[in-house]
């Protein structure tokens, strides 16, 4: 990929942009909150088996209920429980943002491979979004933990194989990612702000009652 | 460089800021309404109680009735809750045990975002037009598993309890759709609102909203520390 080589040859002296310095950091940090929601819902999913009658600590009322969102067969999309997908997935994220920070460097197909991952963490993330407000109508608040670091992950990954020419772009395009990479937090915080007030919108009525 | 970064900052900062304020506008002016009638602290001291006038309305459906009236038991609950499915046998255990000493009332308060659950107040509210209000209350939490928190309609599920009851079933169609019916569910999650109910379901002993989990062992204590005044 000649677009990529000339990028990532230029001997540029210009320091490394915000995002892609805080890439490892927030692989490491935010990897590790995905594992251990990923993890206590494991854990209360196989209490669950154990005892149908057992209540989670999520469970907190009909909105906020771990208990209804995962006995619901979109908690099983592939046909086993989801959150093994975040054991192995957020373990995998957390060992490279740890593995950068100790000096690690890495090949192109290597960040490719964390691209193609956190695609798929992000789609899986937005259906499962969609499912819970739409569709299940509860709210489980370690699953929202996933979706909240899932969203930074995802979208600094992208900045970073984007700024380092990892992911291929059109000479023209150079200028809109460069945009991009210094707008970062407009994009992430209209993302959150989208996913907030989807939340907000589908349980209106019970938000208007607690606040 | 740090120019750009602040201009990446003040954007974002606006951004939250402006849809923040939106949201606590909206906010703000929807709760106005139903804050008003919310439980107040009583003037005599004690535990905040909230108005019996509209905790129990004359038509409010008693499960159980006390020879002296002494202590009432207000539950809200959505009929596809699990928590309240959960608090159902300890609840039914309680009315056994307490049938004349204590008043039992069971109030709708269905949660939109359960596909089913003002369908099943509905039904409930239908079969009670028949006398059949305790058994098709009974109905729908034994069967909750089979049809609770599912995004499709049950309308044939309930029906088909209609039937297993014995009701007539144009008198209990007629009634089911009846916009009527529909009033009566929603006038009570109305009340419920108005009271601060938060969520599904909510105890009220005496006036004053149960705090602890509604487990049989709670709920028993509480009624018992009412009855012993």
């Amino acid at each position: 990929m000649s677009a990529s080589a000339e990028a990532g040859a230029t001997p540029r002296a210009e320091p490394e942009p915000f995002p892609a310095r805080l890439l490892p950091w927030l692989l490491a940090g935010g990897g590790a909150i995905g594992l251990f929601a990923a993890l206590v819902l494991i854990i209360e999913k196989i209490a669950l088996l154990r005892d149908p009658g057992y209540v989670p600590s999520c469970s907190i009322n009909p909105v906020l209920s771990c208990g209804s969102v995962m006995s619901t067969p979109q908690a099983e999309a592939f046909g086993f429980p989801n959150p093994l997908w975040g054991i192995t997935g957020f373990a995998v994220v957390t060992t490279i943002g740890v593995a950068v920070l100790a000096g690690g460097h890495f090949a192109r197909w290597f960040w490719l491979g964390l691209q193609a991952g956190t695609l798929f963490g992000i789609v899986f993330v937005h259906w499962l979004i969609g499912q819970s407000l739409y569709e299940i109508g509860a709210l489980c608040p370690y699953c929202m933990a996933v979706w909240a670091v899932m969203i930074p992950i995802f979208w600094y990954t992208t900045l970073h194989n984007l700024h380092h020419g990892h992911l291929p772009v059109p000479a023209s395009w150079r200028p809109s990612v460069q945009l991009l990479v210094r707008y970062h937090t407009v994009v992430l915080i209209v993302w959150y702000l989208a996913v907030a007030l989807a939340v907000l919108q589908a349980f209106w009525t019970y938000w208007i009652t607690v606040l | 460089m740090a120019t750009k970064i602040t201009s990446n900052t003040k954007i974002t900062l606006i951004v939250l800021a402006v849809v923040t304020a939106v949201v606590a506008i909206l906010v703000l002016t929807n709760r106005a309404d139903t804050r008003s009638t919310a439980a107040s602290a009583d003037p005599g001291g004690g535990q905040p109680t909230v108005p019996s006038s509209v905790l129990v309305r004359p038509d409010s459906h008693r499960l159980s009735t006390a020879a002296d009236g002494k202590v009432t038991v207000v539950e809200f609950l959505d009929l596809e809750c699990e928590a309240c499915g959960a608090a159902f046998p300890g609840v039914e255990k309680l009315r056994a045990e307490y049938a004349d000493k204590v008043t039992f009332v069971m109030r709708y308060f269905p949660i939109p975002s359960h596909r089913n659950a003002e369908l099943a107040a509905r039904a409930v509210e239908a079969a009670g037009q028949q006398g059949q209000l305790e058994p098709m209350y009974r109905k729908m939490y034994e069967t909750q598993p089979q049809w609770g928190d599912q995004a499709v309609s049950h309308v044939d599920t309930f029906r088909g309890f209609a039937r297993d009851l014995g009701l007539d079933m144009a008198r209990f169609e007629a009634a089911w759709n009846d916009p009527a019916t529909t009033a009566r569910v929603v006038a009570d999650r109305t009340d419920g609102t108005a009271l601060g109910v938060r969520g599904t379901p909510t105890f009220f002993i005496n006036g004053a909203q149960f705090a602890g989990r509604p487990s049989y062992d709670g709920l028993k204590a509480a009624i018992d520390a009412e009855l012993a005044k």
